[in-house]
């Protein structure tokens, strides 16, 4: 289960991501993605109430930030420890602005 | 010859009442029966005069004996020497409330401190005494029981008298205080677990695998040929079992009294596999009330909608898992057995005679036939789930693989990260292994302690397919240099300790390890 809440303020897209990032949810914010980026040049993901996230959500926030970097910037705020871990281990937190 | 005695019999009179007897026995007729029915009480001289008559009759009987003289006769050995009858207290149950109902009789509460099982059959005697000897077998074994310490007369049957204070039965609890559900479930739980835990030496007990095979042979006259031989190769396959089972395990035979829980109706007490138990169970709630729904209010006092709840509850308690899959699994199995169980008594009670017990028969023998159609097998392990392998059962297999974990004091950083494993494995078999077809796939759990160690294995009969061969990402990439392939196995590899492939007969065997 996913909850996806979006609010638009101008250019800037703010999703609120709750529940499972996985294999059978990742497709629907891959489509809210695809829907809301066109016109904006700020994205922020916000987790606080993400519960979990395997690589395939890793791979829709990878393409996300790709698609970021070409137009403005990214962000990704409240991350708790245990999705910490996952980006760790995995160079994301290299790659994500993790605030 | 009968003799009858009266009153007292000690060093006074006894070897006045010895010269009686003697001069009314008659050494031309052996058979010489003592009517003690208005024997107040015997003392050892008395005694004595009894073995010196038994030593000219050696088939002497005693008859009629009340209880303060048995206590004599069974303390000093009497009892095992000769045949000793008691003479049975008359109890009536009129107006009583019948507290249990089990397969052989009724338990009806005769005052506040006494509770009376009434035997249906006329000549109980010796279910008395073998209901008897099983509750003492299970008390020592450490099952709470009742044991009865009296055999009285009701009507033309017998009943044993069991000393019960204060208790409730849980079918009474549902019934008036149905928020007490969950709390009713997990003590029934409990106790059904201690019960199965229980190693039984053998010969104590019979066997329930013997008799449900007897039921699986009677079958075969019933069933389309292919249906009746898978039945019963399946009921022969499951291995013998020497823990216990109590065989009618419904909740009025659970009794909460006091804060004690207690079993009774020990007289079907056996040795199996569990699944024979859990058999009868789906019975006891569901079974022998699908057709008519009044049936489990008249016998347990709470409604079918109740019981198919609780019924759900206990399964997921029993197996602890809130896996729909696994529930749904073990409850097929459940059923076989049940439906098994209810052709065959309605068969035998004449239910093919009638049009609606045909009616009955076909409505069970169609359920029977679908689930011999899906069901490879009656056990089941508590700790592997069998599924299809589809994207849409991964929150399945990862609910049942954390429930597994919860016995164990895995951090959630720790379940975190063996959850992320169990996605990567089991959306690689539904993604590859039989695509496009589809398949099963099985997870099994393994918790060892010492160190306290998870070992997760996935079969899966798909085409060969080892995940791990592929080579790990660069994780140090910038953002447009990167894909995201190959992270779900890299993450896995990171956080198991261990993670291991190999294709043997024909199936992909993947096991993940982790120390927590």
């Amino acid at each position: 289960m996913l909850n996806i809440q979006k609010t638009i303020d101008g250019s800037c897209a703010t999703l609120v991501l709750e529940g499972r990032l996985d294999s059978v949810t990742s497709e629907e914010l891959e489509n809210e993605l695809v829907e809301t980026l066109d016109d904006m040049t700020e994205l922020v993901l916000d987790l606080e109430k993400l519960e979990y996230l395997s690589s395939a959500g890793l791979r829709v926030l990878l393409s996300a930030q790709k698609i970021m970097n070409k137009k403005g910037s990214m962000k990704v705020t409240n991350v708790c420890d245990t999705v910490m871990e996952i980006f760790e281990v995995t160079g994301f937190s290299d790659i994500l602005t993790i605030e | 010859m009968a003799i009858k005695l009266s009153g007292r019999i000690d060093s006074n009179n006894a070897a006045s009442v010895e010269q009686e007897i003697m001069e009314k026995l008659d050494s031309s007729n052996p058979s010489v029966v003592i009517d003690a029915t208005d024997l107040a009480y015997i003392s050892s001289a008395g005694l004595r005069v009894l073995l010196r008559i038994r030593k000219a009759y050696p088939h002497m009987e005693i008859h009629g004996v009340n209880s303060d003289v048995y206590e004599i006769l069974d303390m000093t050995g009497f009892t095992e020497m000769m045949k000793v009858e008691k003479a049975y207290r008359v109890v009536s149950v009129e107006g009583c409330e019948e507290i249990g109902h089990g397969a052989n009789g009724k338990i009806y509460r005769i005052d506040q401190d006494n509770v009376v099982k009434v035997y249906k059959n006329a000549d109980a005697l010796a279910d008395i005494q073998h209901e008897r000897e099983v509750a003492k077998l299970a008390l020592i074994l450490g099952i709470p029981t009742a044991i009865s310490y009296d055999v009285v007369r009701v009507g033309e049957s017998y009943g044993s008298v069991f000393e019960m204070l204060n208790a409730r039965s849980f079918s009474k609890i549902l019934e008036t205080e149905p928020d007490k559900m969950d709390w009713c479930v997990g003590e029934y739980v409990e106790l059904l677990k201690k019960i199965h835990g229980t190693l039984v030496p053998k010969g104590k007990l019979p066997d329930m695998k013997e008799t449900v095979v007897s039921w699986a042979e009677f079958m075969q006259d019933h069933l389309p040929e292919e249906a009746g031989k898978k039945l019963l190769d399946m009921v022969k396959a499951v291995p013998q079992d020497d823990h216990m089972i109590h065989g009618d395990y419904h909740t009025k035979n659970v009794e909460l009294q006091n804060d004690e829980i207690l079993l009774i109706d020990m007289d079907t007490l056996a040795v199996g596999n569990p699944i024979f138990e859990l058999g009868s169970i789906f019975n006891a709630f569901i079974g022998f009330s699908e057709l008519d729904h009044n049936v489990i209010k008249e016998f347990q006092g709470y409604d079918y909608e109740t019981a198919g709840t609780f019924w759900h509850k206990f399964l997921a308690a029993y197996l602890e898992t809130d896996c729909e899959t696994k529930i749904r699994e073990v409850e097929d199995k459940a059923r076989i057995i049940g439906y098994t169980r209810l052709i065959r008594r309605s068969i035998r009670r004449g239910g093919l005679e009638t049009e609606e017990g045909r009616r009955e028969i076909d409505f069970w023998k169609t359920r029977l036939l679908e689930l011999l159609e899906r069901t490879d097998k009656l056990t089941f392990n508590p700790m592997e789930l069998e599924l299809e392998a589809i994207p849409e059962n991964l929150e399945e297999v990862q609910a049942f693989v954390d429930d597994r974990l919860e016995k164990t004091d895995c951090s959630p950083k720790a379940q975190m990260q063996i959850d992320v494993a169990v996605e990567e494995i089991f959306i690689n078999i539904a993604s590859y292994a039989y695509a496009p077809d589809k398949g099963k796939a099985v997870v099994r759990v393994e918790v060892s302690d010492d160190p306290v160690t998870v070992k997760i294995t996935f079969v899966d009969h798909g085409i060969p397919y080892d995940p791990l061969a592929k080579e790990d990402p660069d994780v140090n990439l910038p953002a447009d240099q990167r894909d995201a392939g190959g992270l779900g196995i890299f993450m896995t590899k990171k956080f198991m300790d261990d993670v291991n492939y190999t294709y043997m007969d024909g199936q992909n065997i993947l096991t993940l390890m982790k120390n927590l």
